[in-house]
C-alpha cells in the first residue's frame, strides 16, 4: 500500500513548519517540508503528496501586504497545480499566514472559481498580537458543514493566535451570505461561553468574527489561529487538560485529516 | 608591496605623538596613544607605512567591542570599606595607616583601605569561579560566540546575550533590529550552527513622560525610542519565527540619552558539533545579505561616547527574512558535514570574523569577489562594512558545489571569497594588488595591555526611620506600586512579539488562569519536542536586573541580580544544580577610576556568589563608555548589570505557574522578610534616600531553592512566585488578579528577622531570597517535610471572592483590595 | 518613472493613519483630526502601460480595500517635484485623501537597505516582467486639520522622520 504523505510548502520567512511538521507526524503521518523552489522547478511533484499545507510565518517579510509576494508566487507559478490539488478533494490547510495566502490566491472560498473575493486587513487595534481566544465552532457547523478538519470538536474550544493583519473582510454582502449560507464558516472569535466577543478577545475585528473558514466541499480549510501550537495540554496558558487526554485541541485537527486520507 | 588607486597609504611612520592621536580620532579609530604607538613600532620595523585597509583592520580587531580591553586589562583596585563608629580603636595600631578620613555627605567617615591588582580582570573573578567550579556539563564557555551547556547525551544548548546600545540610540527601530539579528547570528555561529529556540530583550529608558525640555538636542524622546525598539525587536524576532520569551524593562532619568538594548538569544546544536576546526586550504565563503556602506566603524564606534555628531554610517538597517533564509540552508548543509567552521559577520565586519577564523593559519582574501549592494566602495570600507544578515563559513574544497547548491535553492546567495593558508598572515587583495599583509600574532595578541587605576568607595548603610501608614496609605501605596513603571504589567509589549511560535513555549512570559488574564510569569521554559523527538527535557530561561540598588551598593545590586535570576528559573521548575549564567555589563566611562572601581566590586560580587551558589558563568559580554556629553556636561548610565539564566529541566510536566490554582489552597511564604528597603520601590516613590539594600545570605536561599525543586517534582506545588520589585505585597497580588481569585494574608504570620518591621515595611520590604507557594491541603504534610530545616510558615489561603485582604492584629489593620481593580491599575500605565 | 499610490478606500480603517494619530495626539496636538497613509511606490525601469497597470492592480494594491492612482512623471527628481506629473491611470474610483490637508513624504536616503523594495522586485519577476528595475518605496502621510508651521514640524521631525537615515518634504496648508 502507499504510504500517505503531507507537503508542507515552505519559503522564505516560513517559520512555522517546524511544529506543523510535529503535529501531522504526532498524528501518525510521515511529514516532508518542501521549500517552493523545489516545487517550481517540478511541478508535478505536488501530486506525490495527500495533503497540502501553507504554514504560519512571514512569507518574504509579508512586504507590501501578508502573504501578498507569495500568493503573487504561487499564482503565477504553480496556480494551476494548487487548484487541481484542491478540487481533487485532497485536504489542504493553510494557517494563518497561509490563511492569507489561500485567500489571496482564491483558493478560498472558492477553488472552482480561483479568484480573490476576500481581504484581511490590519487588526482593529492597529498592533500584532499574540494571545489566546476562544473559537465558537457550533453544534450546527459540525453537523452540517462538509469540513473534513473540524469533525469531533466541541462547541467552543481556545487556539493561540498571533498576527496583525487578521481582519477578514469579504467584498460584499453576498459573499457573506453564501459563506453562511454553505455553512463555510467553521470558527468564529467567541466570548467564552459563546457569545459575541469583544476585545480581546475579538483580537481582529473581523467581519462576523470569522477566524477560519473552509470551501463547500470542506476539504480546503483556512484559519487564523494556530491549532499546531495546541498538540498537548501543557501549551495551554493555564495548563489544564480540556480534551480528557494529554493531548490539545489542535490535535484534533491534524488527526481528523490524517484519518481522512487513511480512509 | 603594490597597491592600487583604491587604496591609501597611511603616512604614519614620520608622524609625531600628537599627531598621532590625532590620526586616530580624526578617522574614528578609537585606538589609544600606546596603541598608536605600537602600530607605528610594527610598521617602522617593516620599513613601510600601513595601507587604509591594514590600520582599519587593526582599530577593528583592537577595538573595545572585539577585545574587551577594560575587562581583560590591567586594574589597579582600591575599595574603601566604611568602618562602624568607634571600631578604629579596636583595631591593631600596625593596620592603622590603611584607615583614611574621608568627607561624606556631611561628616568625616573613617574607611578601611584595601587594595589588588587584577593582571586580567575578567580571568581572575568571573571566569575563575567558572574554572573553579570545573562543571563537566558546560561544554564550551566564554571562547566560543555564547556559552554552551550539555542537554542530553546528544545535545547542546547555547545561549548568548549582547547589547546593542548606541544604534539604538541613533535609529531605535533599525538599531535594535540588528541587535536581535546580531545575537541570533551568534548563535547560528556557535559552534557548527544551533537552532536558535528563544530569544530574550531587556531594556532600559528614560521616563517614557518626560517633558520634551528634558532631552538633551538631537536625542529621541525616551517614548520615541521605547516604541522604536519595541517594535524593531518585535518585525525582527517574528520575521525570524524566534519566541521572545524573556525579559525586563526599566525606566530611569540615566537613560535617556543613552538607552540599552540587551538582546538575548538561545539556541540548540548537537554535541558533535560544538567544535570549529579550520584547515589549510579550507574556501573562505561568504554567504547571506550583500556589503555596503552601512554600519562603517560600529565596532569602534561602539567605544566613542555619544554627541550630537554622532556617525551617520554607524546606523544599519536589517532585513529579516535574508537571515531566515540562511539559518534555514545552513542548518541543513550542517547536517550534511559540508563545512568546517561558521562564524558572523558582526562589528568589524569581514576583517574580524575572518581574521578571528584564521588566527591560528592565516587567510587570503579577495575583496574584489564580495558583492556589493551598490558600486563605489573602497577596498577599506568592503573589509569592515558592518552589513548585516552575513555569515564566514570554511569549506572543504571538495564541499564547495554541493554546499552553494543548497544556498541557491533558498535563494541566499553564497560567495568563494579566499581560502585559509598556512604562513600565519593576512593578506587582503583587491584587483590582484595586496591591500593589506598583516602578522597574525601582531594583530591578535599585540595590543597593550592598558593599566587602568579604580577605585570605589561602599557607602555606609542606615535603617530608615520606621515606616508607619494606616490601612488607606497602604492601600494608596500599593496601587502607586503596582502602577509604578518599573513594576507594572509589559503586556502592551510582549504581545506584540509572538512568544510562542515553534509551539514549544510551555511556561509563556504571560500566564493565568483563563485566557482572558494575565500576570507576569517570573521565567520561560521552552520544550524543544519538535528539534529532539521523544523528549522530556526543557529549558528554563529568566533574568535578573536592578540597577536602581547600584545607586546606593553596586555589590549588592550584582548579587540580587544574580540572586533573582536564580529565584525566577527555580520558581518555575528550575533545577540550581543545572542553572548557568551570563553577565552583561553596561557601564559609564571607564576611564573614570570610580566608574571602573564600580565595574571591578560587580565582578568581584559576581565570582563571590558563582561560588557561593555553585552556578557557573558560561559567557558574557560588556558594553562601556555609555556616556553622553553636552554643554552642560557628561551624563554617564547608572551602571546595568543584566544576569541571564538558563539551565535545563529534566521533566517539564514538572513545571509550574505563577497565578494561584484553587479556592482553599494554603499560601507559604519561604524565607526571611528582612527591613530592606534601600533603593525600593516604595523608597523611590516615597522619597525616601535612606535604608538597607536588600542584600544576599546564599547558603539560606540556595538551601530553600533545593528544596522548592524537590517540592515541584514530587508534585505538592500548585503555584510559585517570587517576591520582587515592590516586595510581598505586589507579589501576592499579581498572583490573585492573574487568577481571577481573591486572598487572605495574615501578615503577622510573616518571618521577620526582628519583630521591629511594621506592616508596610513587611509588605514593601525587597528582601531577597523569598517565594509565595501555593499548597492543597492534602499536599501540605509533604510539603512541610520537603521544607523541613528552612525557614518559612503559612501566611494564608486563597479565595473565591476576588478579594484581596491583608491584615494584621498586632497592627490593628486590615486591608481590603479588589483583585480585578488592582489588575487594571496594574495594566494600564502602559498602554501605547 | 512612474509612481504608483496606492490608498485605502475609504470606508476602511487606514491603520498606520490611526497610529500616527494616536502619536500626534499623545504629544499634544489636538487639532489633526485625521490622518490617513498611503505608500507611494517609484518605478523606474524601461515598463510599459499594461506591466505598470499589473503592479498596481495585482501586487501593490488590495482588491478589496485599496484602490490606487499611478502617474507618469517627467521630472527626474520625483518625489521632491511633482508638478509635472501625469496621471496615467487609476482604477476607477476616487482615491479618498479629498479635502484640506497637509502632507508629509518620507523615504529612504540613497544607499540605505530597504528590505520591501527587495521584495517588490522579487515578486514584479514572479509576475513575469524580467527587466531591470528600481524601486523606491515611499510613505505619504495626509494630516487633516488646523496646524501651524511649527506644529507640522514638530510633528514630522519628532513622531515620523529619522534624518540620520530618511529624507522627508512637507506641503503644509497653514491655518
Amino acid at each position: 500500500m502507499k504510504k500517505n504523505k503531507v507537503l508542507i510548502l515552505r519559503t522564505a520567512g516560513t517559520n512555522c513548519d517546524y511544529e506543523t511538521q510535529s503535529a501531522f507526524e504526532l498524528c501518525g503521518i510521515a511529514v516532508e517540508r518542501v521549500h517552493i523552489s523545489v516545487l517550481i522547478e517540478n511541478k508535478s511533484k505536488i501530486f506525490e503528496y495527500d495533503i497540502l499545507v501553507f504554514p504560519g510565518g512571514f512569507s518574504y517579510g509579508d512586504d507590501v501586504a501578508s502573504g501578498k509576494v507569495l500568493s503573487n508566487e504561487i499564482k503565477n507559478k504553480l496556480g494551476s497545480e494548487v487548484r487541481k490539488f484542491a478540487l481533487s478533494g485532497k485536504p489542504i490547510i493553510g494557517i494563518c499566514n497561509g490563511f492569507q495566502v489561500l485567500v489571496k490566491i482564491g483558493l478560498l472560498p472558492d477553488p472552482e472559481l480561483f479568484t480573490q473575493v476576500s481581504t484581511f486587513s490590519h487588526n482593529d487595534y492597529n498592533k500584532f498580537e499574540c494571545r489566546w481566544v476562544y473559537l465558537k465552532t457550533g453544534n450546527k457547523i459540525n453537523n452540517e458543514s462538509n469540513c473534513i478538519w473540524t469533525n469531533k470538536l466541541p462547541t467552543i474550544v481556545s487556539l493561540p493566535i498571533a498576527h496583525g493583519e487578521g481582519k477578514f473582510i469579504p467584498k460584499n454582502k453576498s459573499i457573506l451570505n453564501s459563506l453562511n449560507k454553505n455553512n463555510q464558516i467553521v470558527f468564529r472569535y467567541s466570548s467564552k461561553d459563546g457569545n459575541i466577543p469583544r476585545y480581546p478577545l475579538d483580537p481582529n475585528g473581523s467581519v462576523d468574527n470569522i477566524a477560519g473558514i473552509c470551501n463547500k466541499k470542506g476539504n480546503v480549510f483556512g484559519l487564523m489561529p494556530h491549532p499546531e501550537r495546541y498538540i498537548f495540554h501543557m501549551q495551554h496558558p493555564s495548563r489544564k487538560n480540556f480534551t480528557g487526554k494529554n493531548h490539545g485541541w489542535g490535535k484534533i485537527i491534524f488527526q481528523n485529516a490524517v484519518d481522512f486520507v487513511n480512509r | 608591496m603594490e597597491y592600487t588607486a583604491n587604496c591609501k597609504i597611511i603616512e604614519i611612520l614620520e608622524l609625531s605623538d600628537e599627531k598621532l592621536i590625532e590620526l586616530s580620532n580624526k578617522s574614528v579609530l578609537s585606538l589609544s596613544f600606546e596603541e598608536m604607538k605600537k602600530i607605528q613600532g610594527y610598521f617602522r620595523k617593516l620599513k613601510r607605512n600601513p595601507t587604509d585597509v591594514e590600520i582599519e583592520t587593526i582599530a577593528q580587531t583592537w577595538s573595545e567591542h572585539c577585545k574587551h580591553k577594560t575587562l581583560t586589562g590591567v586594574v589597579d583596585y582600591t575599595e574603601l570599606i566604611p568602618l562602624k563608629k568607634g571600631s578604629f580603636d579596636k583595631l591593631p595600631v600596625s593596620s592603622r595607616n590603611k584607615i583614611e578620613f574621608l568627607k561624606d555627605d556631611k561628616d568625616y567617615v573613617q574607611y578601611e583601605k584595601k587594595e589588588r591588582t587584577y593582571n586580567n580582570l575578567l580571568e581572575e573573578t568571573i571566569f575563575k569561579a567558572t574554572k573553579e567550579l570545573n562543571k563537566k556539563w558546560c561544554l564550551s564557555v566564554f571562547k566560543d560566540n555564547a556559552g554552551v551547556i550539555e542537554f542530553d547525551s546528544e545535545n547542546a544548548v547555547a545561549f548568548k546575550v549582547e547589547t546593542h546600545n548606541h544604534p539604538s540610540a541613533l535609529e531605535p527601530y533599525g538599531g535594535a533590529a540588528t541587535g536581535v539579528g546580531g545575537v541570533i547570528r551568534d548563535i547560528l555561529g556557535v559552534g557548527l550552527g544551533a537552532k536558535p529556540l528563544a530569544n530574550t530583550d531587556v531594556f532600559c529608558f528614560g521616563d517614557p513622560n518626560i517633558s520634551d525640555s528634558k532631552v538633551p538636542y538631537g536625542i529621541h524622546h525616551p517614548k520615541r525610542i521605547a516604541k522604536g525598539v519595541v517594535a524593531g525587536v518585535r518585525d525582527y524576532g517574528n520575521r525570524m519565527g524566534i519566541p521572545i520569551v524573556n525579559g525586563a524593562v526599566y525606566f530611569d532619568d540615566g537613560y535617556v540619552a543613552n538607552p540599552l538594548v540587551y538582546c538575548g538569544t538561545m539556541g540548540i546544536l548537537p554535541k558533535n558539533k560544538i567544535e570549529k576546526k579550520v584547515i589549510f586550504g579550507d574556501l573562505i565563503l561568504l554567504v547571506g545579505g550583500r556589503t555596503g556602506r552601512d554600519g562603517i566603524h560600529g565596532a569602534t564606534f561602539s567605544s566613542v561616547k555619544l554627541d550630537k555628531k554622532s556617525d551617520v554610517n554607524a546606523v544599519q538597517i536589517g532585513n529579516p527574512i535574508v537571515e531566515k533564509k540562511v539559518l534555514d540552508a545552513m542548518l541543513e548543509a550542517r547536517d550534511l558535514n559540508l563545512f568546517r567552521a561558521v562564524t558572523d559577520c558582526g562589528a568589524g565586519g569581514l576583517s574580524s570574523a575572518i581574521g578571528e577564523l584564521g588566527e591560528k593559519i592565516g587567510a587570503r582574501i579577495c575583496l574584489d569577489k564580495v558583492p556589493l549592494k551598490y558600486f563605489g566602495l573602497s577596498p577599506w570600507e568592503i573589509w569592515i562594512s558592518e552589513a548585516q544578515e552575513r555569515m564566514i563559513f570554511a569549506v572543504p574544497l571538495g564541499k564547495k558545489d554541493k554546499i552553494i547548491e543548497i544556498f541557491k535553492r533558498e535563494n541566499v546567495e553564497a560567495t568563494v571569497v579566499g581560502e585559509f593558508t598556512n604562513d600565519n598572515r593576512l593578506v587582503v587583495l583587491y584587483d590582484n594588488n595586496i591591500v593589506a599583509n598583516l602578522d597574525m600574532e601582531f594583530l591578535h595578541n599585540g595590543v597593550p595591555k592598558p593599566v587602568r587605576s579604580a577605585i570605589h568607595k561602599i557607602k555606609e548603610e542606615k535603617i530608615q526611620e520606621s515606616i508607619k501608614m494606616n490601612y488607606l496609605e497602604i492601600s494608596q501605596t500599593l496601587k502607586v506600586l503596582l502602577a509604578d513603571l518599573n513594576v507594572c504589567s509589559r503586556e502592551w509589549i510582549i504581545r506584540q512579539y509572538d512568544h510562542e511560535v515553534q509551539g514549544q513555549t510551555i511556561v509563556k512570559p504571560l500566564q493565568g488562569n483563563c485566557i482572558e488574564i494575565s500576570g507576569p510569569s517570573d521565567a520561560a521554559v521552552i520544550f524543544p519536542y519538535t528539534i529532539i523527538k521523544d523528549t522530556k527535557k526543557g529549558i528554563v530561561l529568566s533574568n535578573g536586573f536592578n540597577p536602581e540598588y547600584g545607586k546606593i551598593n553596586v555589590y549588592k545590586m550584582a548579587c540580587s541580580s544574580i540572586e533573582e535570576a536564580l529565584r525566577n528559573a527555580v520558581s518555575v521548575g528550575g533545577n540550581i544544580e543545572k542553572i548557568s549564567l551570563l553577565d552583561n555589563f553596561c557601564w559609564g566611562n571607564t576611564n573614570s577610576p570610580e566608574v571602573l572601581g564600580s565595574l571591578v566590586c560587580v565582578a568581584n560580587a559576581c565570582y563571590d556568589m558563582s561560588k557561593a551558589f555553585d552556578v557557573p558563568f558560561i559567557s558574557g559580554k560588556d558594553s562601556l563608555h555609555n556616556e553622553y556629553s553636552t554643554s552642560d556636561g557628561k551624563y554617564s548610565i547608572p551602571p546595568a548589570l543584566l544576569i541571564s539564566a538558563m539551565g535545563v529541566i529534566d521533566d517539564v510536566a514538572n513545571t509550574v505557574t505563577m497565578s494561584f490554582k484553587n479556592t482553599g489552597n494554603k499560601i507559604f511564604l519561604l524565607g526571611v522578610t528582612r527591613n530592606e528597603l534601600g533603593a525600593s520601590v516604595l523608597a523611590k516613590i516615597k522619597n525616601i534616600r535612606i535604608g538597607i539594600v536588600p542584600a544576599v545570605y546564599p547558603n539560606e536561599s540556595k538551601e530553600i531553592m533545593k528544596k522548592i525543586y524537590l517540592a515541584i517534582n514530587e508534585n505538592v506545588v500548585e503555584s510559585c512566585h517570587d517576591c520582587s520589585e515592590g516586595g510581598l505585597a505586589v507579589a501576592i497580588s499579581e498572583m490573585a488578579f492573574s487568577a481571577k481569585k481573591g486572598v487572605q494574608i495574615y501578615v503577622d504570620s510573616v518571618k521577620t528577622e526582628t519583630n521591629m518591621l511594621t506592616m508596610s515595611e513587611t509588605l514593601f520590604s525587597e528582601s531577597n531570597g523569598r517565594f509565595i507557594v501555593e499548597v492543597t491541603h492534602e499536599n501540605e504534610t509533604k510539603f512541610r517535610e520537603v521544607l523541613k530545616g528552612s525557614i518559612f510558615s503559612e501566611i494564608g489561603c486563597v479565595t473565591d471572592d476576588e478579594n484581596i485582604i491583608f491584615e494584621s492584629e498586632k497592627n490593628k489593620l486590615k486591608l481590603q483590595e479588589n483583585s480585578q481593580d488592582l489588575l487594571k491599575i496594574w495594566q494600564s500605565t502602559i498602554n501605547w | 518613472m512612474f509612481k504608483i499610490e496606492v490608498f485605502t478606500k475609504e470606508k476602511f480603517k487606514n491603520s498606520k493613519g490611526e497610529l500616527v494619530l494616536s502619536d500626534i495626539l499623545s504629544i499634544g496636538v489636538r487639532t489633526i483630526l485625521k490622518v490617513r497613509y498611503s505608500p507611494l511606490y517609484v518605478i523606474d525601469g524601461n515598463v510599459n502601460y499594461s506591466e505598470v497597470r499589473t503592479l498596481a492592480s495585482e501586487l501593490l494594491s488590495d482588491k478589496i480595500t485599496e484602490t490606487y492612482v499611478c502617474k507618469k512623471c517627467i521630472v527626474e527628481d520625483t518625489v521632491k517635484n511633482s508638478k509635472r506629473d501625469v496621471v496615467f491611470f487609476d482604477d476607477g474610483e476616487i482615491p479618498p485623501p479629498v479635502g484640506v490637508c497637509s502632507t508629509i513624504k518620507i523615504w529612504y536616503k540613497k544607499n540605505v537597505t530597504d528590505p520591501v523594495s527587495e521584495s517588490i522586485l522579487k515578486a514584479i519577476k514572479d509576475l513575469g516582467i524580467v527587466k531591470e528595475f528600481k524601486v523606491k518605496r515611499v510613505g505619504k502621510y495626509y494630516l487633516y486639520g488646523k496646524i501651524s508651521r511649527i506644529t507640522l514640524h514638530n510633528i514630522t521631525a519628532k513622531l515620523l522622520v529619522n534624518t540620520l537615515i530618511q529624507e522627508y518634504m512637507v506641503n503644509g496648508i497653514y491655518s
